[in-house]
């Protein structure tokens, strides 16, 4: 029971840590949050 | 009244906008960047009397609201714009009062805005040590506002200005200039135009090219009524509106500010003589690092032995504690030491903050920056690509975007792409690992062996950086001129909150930053390092058991070729040795190669890698250095770190492309996949010739 556990958080834990790194390193997109459209709050590149 | 005022703290740069900020807020404060961009953004909620809270948002410093990069652009753009949740509903200009006249062009800029004002002189303690006099009432009704003479060094008239705060609503909003002197026809065309809009804003929409509410720049020009002027026309009438805040400025402070130079004791001039000197100048500032660098290694040693010591027993503590199995060891052997790996440079990261907050805030740093100019221009470029450089000793990508504030392309692109050499903090821990292992603990003329390396390492780094922009200068012909100007603020005994806080964030921002990326690839690490195909792996036990079945070792030593047996034969150790070809000749293995490829998303997380794969490798309760320093080469049977692998190693983190982020920034800085790409060839493959050539020379 113990074993069985244990090996469900290390794969909790694994599945967890490599969705973070997916999603650091821009290969799942994050969700936008929406903000107003002035310049500068959604960097528009026009800088 | 609100029970919660927006204030803008806006100011110059060097006026102590930081210590105003700091005496309001205290430890009430955080730091983040605002949306989409890497400019800092500074709050803090300030506590007023009658139970009234101030959010108090400390805008990037700017010289005026002729905006010429990003962060001057945001002062504008929140000041524009009303629907901004952090519209102020009173700004708080500071200035410093010896500064004053530069200082209040901002001031009756900001004042035109219509927005309520108060004028913040700070410094107020120099002002006998300089022979100024000021007449407050005077200064105020000329200027139309309250003003709040301050010392954030004495702790003087911090509580007067937290009262103004509080009654901002008996602030006056009649502005200093009318706008319509700039060009009285062409403003009435354009309050015909727009009947309903302020003036000066409309003003600012048009020659700055920002937006506010529901206008643009683009709307002022599709009005057929109103036909705009040509950018050389606009231009001139910017210059215009500047004289005459300058004639309005100078005619309020010919009676309001009174300064008699002949009580005036100035050491300034004589310590600029000697610290910008072109001999002594550059004397001094070597001293000055040698210093650094030193201290860093004296002080830090004890809390580091410390932290060290303590991550392996809390290691041994979780494994004695929870329960045997999978999950226990992934804590155990991989979480722990991954994070002790990086936690346990906290003391030297902090010292080096330490050091850097102390010259910053001492007014030095500027004086090196003007220094450091000098050698610039002969290398093709001007001090403007010295700031990057200089900021790029914490972090590359920063620096990158401070790069906006060049206008000239060509020596923009230049220090985009030199700038990734200057040494960054993330390097300094590798740094410091590698060096612990290899070089010995000696001095000569009384500095460590260990601090000057880590200097030469520093200067390496600068001088490459310096180098390469030669040489790119050379060949990119891109056609540009620059001019650099460089503000020099007073000189100054740091303020001690001032300095504690700034360690405090930029040391919370090194850990936390990149110790979730560390603690993720911890976990991955760990379990490519416990788990592995086929028979290898799965009978390690039996095959080693039967191996040294003839020879006599002990349970222990047994024990421990089986933990290598299995490491070896796991996912990371398979991939290592795929890689360990192309690794070997620089005197590496194939740790140290998985080591190289995970710090690829951040070059600290090379010594959270090794200290993971060590510790599954090793169960003994010893720190993660002197785990490394046992290690053996499989090739040449001697220490996997010696003094060769050691330099090898160091110049290879010198000078690769180690950083996933800065790529990043680079590809979009440069808005092009094609610099980026050949900044990490290049310096790749420059970083393997040369620790190639330093392995084969030196072993």
């Amino acid at each position: 029971m113990n074993t069985i556990i244990q090996n469900i958080l290390v794969f909790t834990s694994l599945a967890l840590a490599i969705w973070f790194l997916l999603q650091k390193f821009g290969l799942f997109p994050k969700r936008k949050v929406a903000t107003n459209k002035a310049c500068g709050q959604d960097d528009c590149g026009c800088h | 009244m609100p029970k919660q005022i927006n204030v803008a703290l806006i100011g110059n740069p060097n006026t102590g906008k930081t210590s105003v900020f700091n005496a309001l807020t205290g430890l009430n404060q955080k730091v983040g960047n605002y949306p989409g961009i890497t400019v800092e953004k500074k709050e803090g909620i300030c506590k007023l009397p009658r139970g009234v809270k101030a959010h108090i948002i400390d805008l990037p410093g700017t010289y005026s609201l002729n905006a010429s990069s990003l962060d001057e652009n945001l002062v504008i753009e929140l000041l524009l714009n009303k629907k901004d949740k952090d519209f102020p509903d009173v700004a708080v200009v500071v200035s410093d009062v010896e500064n004053l006249k530069r200082n209040l062009l901002l001031y009756t800029q900001i004042k035109d805005l219509e927005i309520p004002t108060i004028l913040v002189i700070n410094m107020s303690d120099r002002m006998e040590y300089k022979g100024i006099q000021l007449d407050i009432p005077y200064l105020e009704k000329e200027l139309k506002t309250k003003i709040a003479l301050i010392s954030t060094r004495k702790k003087i008239g911090i509580n007067g200005l937290k009262d103004l705060i509080s009654n901002y609503k008996d602030l006056s909003i009649t502005p200093c200039l009318n706008a319509s002197e700039i060009d009285n026809t062409y403003f009435d065309k354009l309050r015909h135009a727009f009947p309903n809009q302020l003036l000066y804003k409309l003003w600012l929409v048009i020659t700055q090219d920002v937006n506010f509410g529901t206008i643009d720049r683009n709307q002022v020009d599709a009005i057929d009524s109103f036909k705009t002027k040509s950018n050389a026309d606009l231009k001139r009438l910017q210059q215009k509106e500047t004289i005459k805040r300058y004639q309005f400025i100078n005619n309020t402070l010919k009676k309001g500010q009174s300064i008699d130079l002949s009580t005036a004791k100035d050491l300034r001039i004589k310590l600029d003589r000697i610290l910008t000197h072109k001999v002594w100048g550059y004397l001094i500032f070597f001293v000055i690092l040698l210093t650094i660098f030193q201290a860093i290694y004296d002080w830090a040693q004890v809390p580091m032995e410390l932290i060290d010591g303590a991550f392996a027993s809390l290691s041994e503590w979780t494994k004695n504690i929870m329960p045997q199995g999978a999950f226990t060891d992934l804590i155990a052997e991989g979480i722990i030491p991954g994070l002790g790996g990086i936690v346990i440079f906290i003391p030297q990261i902090a010292f080096l903050f330490l050091f850097i907050a102390v010259l910053e805030e001492s007014g030095y740093m500027s004086r090196v920056v003007f220094l450091m100019d000098r050698i610039m221009r002969r290398f093709g470029l001007s001090g403007k690509s010295v700031v990057p450089l200089i900021s790029g000793t914490a972090c590359a990508i920063p620096a990158i975007m401070a790069t906006r504030n060049i206008e000239s392309w060509k020596e923009r692109l230049i220090t985009i792409l030199v700038t990734p050499f200057t040494t960054c903090s993330a390097r300094l821990p590798v740094y410091l690992i590698i060096i612990e292992l290899v070089i010995p603990e000696g001095r000569i003329f009384g500095l460590g062996y260990q601090p000057l390396t880590l200097m030469l390492l520093y200067l390496i780094g600068f001088g490459t950086a310096v180098c390469s922009a030669w040489i790119l200068n050379k060949i990119l012909k891109i056609k540009s001129k620059t001019f650099f100007v460089v503000e020099m603020p007073n000189y100054k005994l740091p303020l001690f909150k001032n300095v504690a806080l700034t360690v405090l964030e930029k040391t919370k921002s090194f850990v936390f930053g990149a110790g979730k990326i560390i603690l993720a690839i911890s976990i991955v690490l760990w379990f490519l390092a416990s788990y592995g195909p086929g028979e290898n792996f799965n009978n390690a036990e039996a095959i080693v058991t039967t191996e040294y079945a003839s020879s006599n070792l002990s349970q222990q030593d047994l024990q421990q070729k089986i933990a290598s047996h299995k490491l070896e034969h796991s996912f990371i150790g398979i991939t290592g040795r795929a890689i360990e070809p192309v690794i070997k000749p620089l005197g590496y293995d194939w740790k140290i190669g998985i080591a190289i490829v995970s710090s690829f998303a951040a070059r600290e997380v090379f010594v959270g890698t090794l200290a993971t794969i060590y510790s599954v490798e090793d169960d003994d309760v010893d720190t993660i250095t002197n785990r490394m320093a046992k290690d053996t080469n499989r090739t040449t049977g001697g220490k996997l770190f010696t003094l060769a692998s050691g330099i090898s190693l160091l110049l290879f983190y010198a000078f690769a492309m180690q950083c996933m982020s800065t790529l990043a920034i680079v590809k979009r800085e440069t808005n092009s996949w094609k610099w980026p790409i050949l900044q990490l060839v290049i310096m790749s493959v420059f970083a393997y010739i040369v620790a190639l050539i330093a392995y084969q020379f030196l072993k």
